[in-house]
């Protein structure tokens, strides 16, 4: 069953990264409806196969940031009218679930015991601040792609479907502004969980120093927004430093520190 | 009676050749007496910004290289500019009017500026045109009117200034409260203004060389008014900068917007030239955050919104058509007329020589009996003229008015010039 329902959801996103593809090549938007209605369904059953999981291990937690990200993409969509998210977000999405399902989606090898609700929410909003720095770094390559057609005048598909600079930019700040407290909430209830439920779950100081990182990132990120009112390009660049460096750090920590079982 | 139309357009010279040929209003007299005095009845010269067209009727063969020697002088380069120009004659020369008028030859397809643009020219060259050219401008924004009424080819973004708007919507996103500052007091600063407060921008600053003329726009939008010199420090505090001056040269320099945008705080400028030529030095727009636009960069901007226009053509194609098949009625029955009455007038001489020297012969008649000849006579002329009459009339309406004309011409032996 769980099994199933992220198949059928990796579907619908393959579907859904066809359209906003296909919707870039052709230079206009889908039909908004479908644009918003293929994700959704698969977002669906996509949340009826994450609550199965038991959430220790990568392929799960790639499935949830797939789901974080079609949500956000969604939100994208019809708060910001940033139908160009789906570029990114569809296909990444797409690859997430498919490598989750090819890692294989059992629960994690470390049983769960008490401070079951603290160890999901900790990874829940983890994860969602880590969608959040992601949905930033696209908006970010948005403007970016599309500041420099504006400055090149040049009009093609890039310009007809992607949104206009000031809302990627409002974008990728909300995206950033959000992300943070999320990313500080589920440092906090990581820190939280381990003074209370010690020995519950091991922990490795390769996921501390990931953690923390990403944190001290964002909050960088957003420090240099909201405190030294970056904005447009300048903050563009910034985003995309942050999130290429989270990832470096991940994948350097991944290989010096392997644990298949586990998120690091 | 010819008509001939050499010109240059947005799809034969680039700007920065369109713009040195471009005619402010006070130019077009001298420019047209010059083409006119090689040899050509009357004239119109179209000047806009995306073309310069001289339309000449009853133009002599050298007509259209006396345009392309004017050309090339205001091209200074030595070169000459008959690489840039067409020429089109006749029916070809009405349609082409048609055409440009109804907004099939423009840059934005169906762009409605154009018409004015064209009543403006006629009225402009209003000594010069002559009485084919003043009908054909008359009937050139009928056509206009008519393909407007009767089409969609002017629906949505169809005219410069509005294209502009989208292109800084693709900036701002939504236009709504952005701040504007238009330079320049003409027509088309004044459209760009509607259209920018249509879609809610504040238009705060007025700014032109004469700030009388300033004032007067700036009263219509609820805005300041300042002269050129004393706008460039706006630069810092508006978000968009339309520009439209009359200008022949160079107006916004680098240095005019370096210096204010620095104190932006890295919010985007964007300007939009209208101008031609152009107000705005191009090495503004490599300034960070600035978006600097001309006139060319509008038909890229427009395009994805003439698709649907697109399929308006044919529709428009045909008036233009219908129109130029009208026209070109009446213009051959100008031609029928002058044979008419120089056919007419020598059977009428024949007439009175003919009836004087049968009168001589007849001296016992009386006054009355003389007077009743005469009558007669006429009469019997005016019988026998009103089928030749009738059916050169008739030929000039179906467009074959010359072959029947020539075969007058032959059999009275009238001359070539009839």
């Amino acid at each position: 069953m769980l099994f199933n329902l992220h198949l059928i959801a990796l579907g619908l996103y393959g579907v859904a990264a066809a359209l906003a593809l296909q919707a870039f090549a052709g230079g206009r938007s889908t039909a908004r409806p479908l644009a918003l209605a293929v994700p959704s369904a698969g977002a669906a059953f996509h949340v009826a196969g994450v609550a199965q999981l038991a959430l220790v291990g990568v392929a799960p937690a790639l499935s949830m940031l797939a789901l974080f990200l079609v949500l956000l993409q969604l939100v994208s969509e019809r708060v910001f009218r940033a139908s160009a998210v789906a570029l990114f977000t569809a296909p990444l999405a797409t690859g997430l679930v498919g490598l989750a399902l090819l890692l294989g989606l059992a629960p994690g090898a470390e049983p769960l015991r008490g401070g079951n609700a603290w160890l999901i929410s900790h990874i829940t909003l983890s994860v969602l601040g880590l969608a959040l720095l992601a949905l930033a770094f696209i908006a970010a390559a948005l403007y970016l792609l599309q500041f420099r057609e504006l400055k090149a005048k040049r009009f093609g598909p890039v310009f007809l479907s992607f949104p206009p600079l000031e809302r990627l930019d409002s974008l990728n700040r909300s995206a950033l502004v959000a992300g943070f407290p999320a990313l500080t909430a589920g440092v906090l209830l990581a820190v939280g969980y381990t003074v209370r439920f010690a020995g519950g779950i091991h922990v490795d100081k390769a996921q501390v120093v990931w953690g923390l990182f990403t944190w001290l990132v964002v909050g960088a990120a957003v420090w240099l927004r909201v405190v030294r009112h970056w904005a447009g390009r300048r903050a563009a660049v910034a985003s995309i430093a942050a999130f290429a460096a989270v990832l470096l750090v991940y994948l350097a920590l991944k290989l010096s520190a392997p644990g298949a079982e586990r998120f690091l | 009676m010819s008509i001939t139309v050499v010109g240059v357009n947005h799809r034969t010279a680039p700007l920065a050749v369109r713009e040195r040929f471009a005619h402010a209003p006070h130019e077009v007299s001298a420019s047209l007496a010059r083409v006119l005095s090689v040899g050509a009845e009357g004239g119109v010269l179209l000047s806009t910004c995306n073309r310069t067209e001289f339309y000449l009727s009853a133009a002599q063969d050298a007509a259209p290289a006396a345009v392309s020697a004017l050309l090339a002088d205001r091209l200074g380069t030595g070169q000459p500019a008959a690489g840039y120009t067409y020429t089109h004659r006749d029916r070809a020369a009405v349609r082409h009017l048609y055409r440009v008028s109804a907004g099939l030859d423009s840059m934005i397809l169906g762009e409605s500026q154009i018409q004015g643009q064209v009543r403006d020219a006629w009225e402009l060259s209003r000594a010069q045109a002559g009485p084919v050219l003043h009908r054909l401008f008359q009937s050139a924004l009928l056509v206009g009117s008519r393909v407007r009424s009767e089409t969609t080819l002017g629906a949505g973004t169809a005219s410069a200034p509005s294209a502009a708007v989208e292109l800084a919507g693709k900036i701002f996103g939504t236009l709504k409260g952005k701040a504007a500052l238009i330079l320049g007091a003409g027509d088309t600063a004044e459209l760009a203004a509607t259209c920018l407060r249509a879609e809610g921008v504040q238009v705060t600053v007025v700014a032109n060389r004469s700030i009388d003329r300033a004032r007067a726009v700036a009263e219509r939008h609820g805005a300041s008014a300042l002269t050129l010199d004393d706008a460039w420090e706006q630069f810092a505090a508006v978000d968009i900068v339309l520009c439209s001056t009359a200008a022949p040269h160079t107006v916004v320099t680098w240095a005019h917007v370096a210096g204010p945008i620095g104190r932006r705080g890295g919010r985007q400028l964007c300007i939009l030239d209208l101008a031609v030529p152009r107000d705005v030095d191009t090495a503004v727009g490599q300034l960070e955050n600035v978006f600097l636009y001309d006139i060319d960069d509008l038909q890229a901007v427009a395009a994805h919104g003439a698709a649907q226009r697109r399929a308006e053509i044919p529709k428009a194609e045909d008036i233009v058509e219908q129109e130029v098949a009208t026209f070109w009625t009446w213009h051959d029955g100008l031609a029928v007329v002058p044979v008419i009455k120089e056919f007419r007038s020598r059977l009428d001489a024949v007439r009175a020589a003919e009836l004087e020297r049968t009168l001589k012969h007849l001296g016992h008649l009386s006054l009355e009996d003389r007077a009743q000849i005469e009558r007669f006579s006429q009469s019997l002329l005016n019988k026998f003229l009103h089928e030749p009459t009738r059916a050169l009339k008739a030929a000039a309406e179906n467009g074959r008015g010359y072959a029947l004309l020539e075969a007058v011409r032959r059999l009275f032996g009238f001359g070539s010039d009839a």
